[in-house]
């Protein structure tokens, strides 16, 4: 039993010296916006102001691509959002604080503080750099900001302080070792060890893909392949997990897992919760919660 | 006649392109050759109001002198009267104003408003009502707007936070207010039995919190019956998936909120809609203020540009004709002032035709393009960079040869090209027309190019047309009865010895010894040339050049 998932993910993140978190999942459906609901209703608990943007779209009641019912962030008085004007609802009505100067699919991006308890949908810039202004805005008005990711979308950690909830679900993947691999290959994406500056190194400027580390890997490099940080490495799962084990994969600044999640349901596969807790927690050596049965996991434990 | 005071320019930079005006006279090649873009760039408005108003603008025409010389006039009163601080400043506060052109459309056609449109109106209210802004309009003509600002401001004031904000406050609608404390009052009632529910469960569960919607309950936790606050929507070996089964207290206090929520909704609508149809009726004049605010922007432009480039008011003239001191092609004069070169103002007194003869890289197409600059800057009512000039509004704007060969993908040659253009040109044109010809027929023999020339400078002149043409060709004013001018002249260039110089020290020499002004020739007066001495100059073999002067 843990006293509430939200509540022990801040109290990690600020452990880390973090005043933000960003929750990315390895798939759709991940549940990385139930665990994003789960940390805005901590917040609220403990009477903290705080600041919600997204990338991209999500929060919708529906997701947009497959329709699958999706949770609309349910907020109260404190909440300032970052979303669409176009998605505001018409009630409650919201304060319109101010432009972000930011544009989103669904038109310009404006902040907007909750005054009346309501459901929400959050749609943020897809680039990011955008996200990384909107997220500059809401931190110079609220204490703590949450960060709801998107699949695929890691780029938009670059150059961030944020804490990082990694979410992954049954709904990604047909089989748990699918998922588990998944999971294994975005922590130790955005896990990279620094590079040691003791030892020769080939400093990879921009991104790194697929092919040339399968070069670097054929040529039997021996070196730290440097980058500059876990984003600018374009290939994940297995591809990233079987070149990582013959590279020495290595960046210049670190950035900050530190928990993963579980969604066991979706998609119509099941699995066991406390198994599939247990199973990432083992692979990605974080804790890991399960937002749905209040649990936690953590490596090592039985 | 009123000559502007001089400020300080600032670094050389490139301007944006920028769309002319509908009604632009000036061909694509012309615009090219003449720097009109440049022209555009340096007037270009920063904000959305006066980018709309860019594109309403027109370009001045024949028969739009009355209309030209007022708004010269005009600008050149701010440019005098005001310093440029105060006009940046002015610019500036314009600038930064929000559009809500798109929000007034919208409850013109009946729309109801959102809170972001609401939030946009009411900061652009509020703006209006800046000092800065207040100040700029008492001087201004747009005497309206200040009256209107106060009207926008006071209809939406309740809804301004003090944090800049908007909010569809309750002083707008005391049935609002009431539905509000109603509603946070269904709010708690609810929270409390949910709640007391919850708390419940998460007791049986083990767990701090149960949350909202579905949650997991662990079999190895479930010890005896569950209680009838836990509804099981899925069973599996090891756990169920669960929700909240509300008991009838809750489902009442949850009906009570929901009727409590639609309510709110309905009278924040009522408001907002009572909101809408108020600024639709002030739409025709907060039209007319946007349109107002954006065109002050664009004079305020124009006003900082003559201020800058220390430009002269021109006498509109209402003849093919041109006269000017002392002026200056400002695209061409800062691409000279990059590479450390000064540019020499020219002056000019043309009636129809004429041709303009000169040394190679002497300034015969740089002449031609500071007449065109300076017609397209009195097309556009600003005032010209001169210290005095007098100008027609024209028709159409033309640059044939020189810079503005475009082969049409090999198909044709150069003077194919310029043949085919002529024939454009000659075929379309009506009305009073500035012709700008670079070199026409260079590339024939020189016995028919000379004929042609000829012959289309008598045709220009029986139609009406003006402007200049740049040729090495002797004798042309006279056999097409034209003005000649001439480009001042090089003096002698020394020999350079037997090393070739760099290109930057050949070119700074050449410029030093060259006299750019352009002067009225006698008839029958023979054009300049000194292409042996510039090749020499420019690096060419000394061999070569003896042995070319030994043939001449």
């Amino acid at each position: 039993m843990v006293h509430g998932v939200g509540e022990a993910l801040l109290a990690r993140a600020r452990a880390a010296g973090c005043v933000s978190i960003a929750v990315i999942g390895t798939s759709k459906n991940a549940g990385k916006s139930v665990v994003t609901a789960e940390l805005c209703e901590a917040l609220r608990r403990a009477q903290v102001p705080f600041g919600l943007c997204s990338i991209g779209r999500d929060g919708e009641a529906t997701d947009a691509i497959d329709r699958a019912p999706k949770p609309r962030f349910y907020l109260r008085s404190g909440a300032l959002i970052a979303t669409a004007a176009t998605l505001l609802p018409r009630s409650p009505a919201l304060e319109i604080v101010g432009h972000t100067g930011e544009t989103s699919a669904l038109g310009p991006i404006v902040l907007g503080a909750v005054r009346a308890p309501g459901y929400f949908e959050i749609a943020g810039p897809p680039q990011a750099d955008a996200l990384r202004r909107v997220a500059r805005l809401l931190g110079a008005r609220t204490p703590f900001v949450l960060i709801d990711g998107a699949v695929d979308r890691i780029a938009a950690l670059r150059d961030g302080s944020d804490a990082n909830v990694v979410a992954v679900g049954a709904a990604g993947a047909p089989a748990i070792g699918r998922a588990l691999d998944d999971v294994a290959a975005l922590v130790g994406r955005l896990g990279l060890q620094p590079a040691d500056p003791e030892r020769e190194a080939v400093r990879v400027a921009g991104a790194l893909g697929a092919v040339a580390a399968a070069e670097f890997a054929r040529a039997g490099e021996r070196r730290q392949i440097v980058v500059r940080d876990g984003t600018r490495l374009t290939f994940g799962g297995r591809t990233f997990l079987e070149l990582a084990a013959r590279l020495d994969l290595r960046c210049e600044r670190r950035l900050r897992p530190i928990a993963c999640t579980v969604a066991p349901s979706g998609g119509g596969r099941f699995f066991e919760p406390l198994t599939f807790a247990r199973a990432v927690a083992q692979r990605t050596g974080l804790p890991t919660y399960d937002v749905y049965a209040q649990t936690l996991a953590e490596a090592g434990a039985a | 006649m009123c000559t502007l005071k001089r400020w300080p320019r600032p670094a050389p930079r490139e301007h944006a392109a920028v769309s002319a005006p509908a009604n632009a006279p000036w061909t694509a090649g012309a615009a090219e050759a003449i720097g009109v873009n440049w022209l555009l760039g340096a007037i270009a408005p920063h904000g959305m109001l006066g980018r709309r108003a860019r594109t309403r603008e027109r370009a001045f025409r024949r028969g739009d002198e009355a209309a030209a010389r007022r708004q010269l006039a005009g600008v050149e009163r701010v440019a005098r009267e005001r310093d440029a601080a105060w006009l940046e400043a002015s610019r500036a506060r314009l600038a930064a104003l929000t559009d809500p052109l798109e929000p007034l459309a919208r409850a013109r056609s009946g729309g109801v408003l959102s809170d972001s449109d609401l939030f946009e109106l009411s900061s652009f209210a509020e703006a209006l009502t800046e000092a800065g802004i207040q100040s700029l309009l008492a001087s201004s003509e747009h005497t309206f707007v200040p009256a209107l600002a106060t009207e926008l401001q006071r209809l939406l004031a309740p809804g301004r936070t003090s944090a800049g904000g908007f909010y569809l406050d309750d002083a707008f609608d005391e049935e609002l207010a009431r539905a509000r404390v109603q509603s946070a009052r269904c709010e708690a009632a609810y929270d409390a039995a949910r709640s007391h529910l919850a708390q419940r469960v998460a007791h049986y569960a083990g767990v701090e919190h149960v949350r909202e919607g579905e949650f997991v309950l662990l079999r190895e936790r479930v010890v005896g019956p569950l209680p009838a606050e836990i509804r099981v929507l899925r069973e599996a070996p090891t756990y169920l998936l669960c929700e909240l089964a509300l008991d009838e207290d809750s489902q009442a206090a949850l009906a009570a909120r929901e009727d409590a929520l639609e309510r709110v909704a309905e009278r924040e609508e009522a408001v907002r809609l009572r909101l809408s149809l108020a600024i639709a009726e002030m739409g025709p004049v907060l039209e007319a203020a946007c349109n107002a605010l954006g065109e002050l922007e664009l004079h305020i432009a124009r006003a900082l540009f003559a201020q800058r480039y220390g430009c002269v008011v021109p006498e509109v003239l209402e003849a093919s004709s041109a006269r000017f001191e002392a002026a200056r092609c400002l695209p061409l004069a800062e691409t000279l002032e990059r590479h450390g070169r000064a540019y020499t103002p020219i002056s000019l007194e043309l009636t129809g035709m004429g041709i303009v003869t000169g040394p190679n890289m002497g300034g015969k197409t740089a002449a031609l393009r500071t007449l065109g600059f300076l017609t397209a800057c009195v097309a556009l009512g600003v005032p010209v960079p001169a210290d005095s000039a007098a100008l027609p509004l024209v028709d159409e704007i033309a640059w044939l040869g020189g810079a503005n060969e475009t082969p049409q993908d090999g198909l044709l040659s150069s003077f194919g090209a310029e043949i085919v253009e002529l024939r454009e040109l000659l075929s379309h044109r009506a009305g009073r027309a500035l012709l700008l010809i670079d070199e026409f027929a260079r590339t024939t023999s020189p016995r028919e190019g000379r004929a042609l020339l000829v012959a289309l400078l008598e045709c220009l002149s029986e139609r009406d047309a003006f402007g200049l043409a740049a040729t090495h060709l002797a004798g042309l004013s006279r056999e097409a009865r034209v003005a000649h001018y001439a480009i001042g002249g090089r003096g002698v260039l020394a020999s350079r010895g037997a090393t070739p110089l760099p290109l930057e020290t050949a070119l700074a020499r050449i410029a030093q010894e060259m006299d750019y002004r352009l002067v009225q020739l006698p008839e029958g007066a023979a054009p300049a040339s000194d292409a042996l001495a510039l090749a020499d100059a420019l690096g060419l073999d000394t061999a070569l050049v003896a042995r070319a002067r030994e043939i001449l």
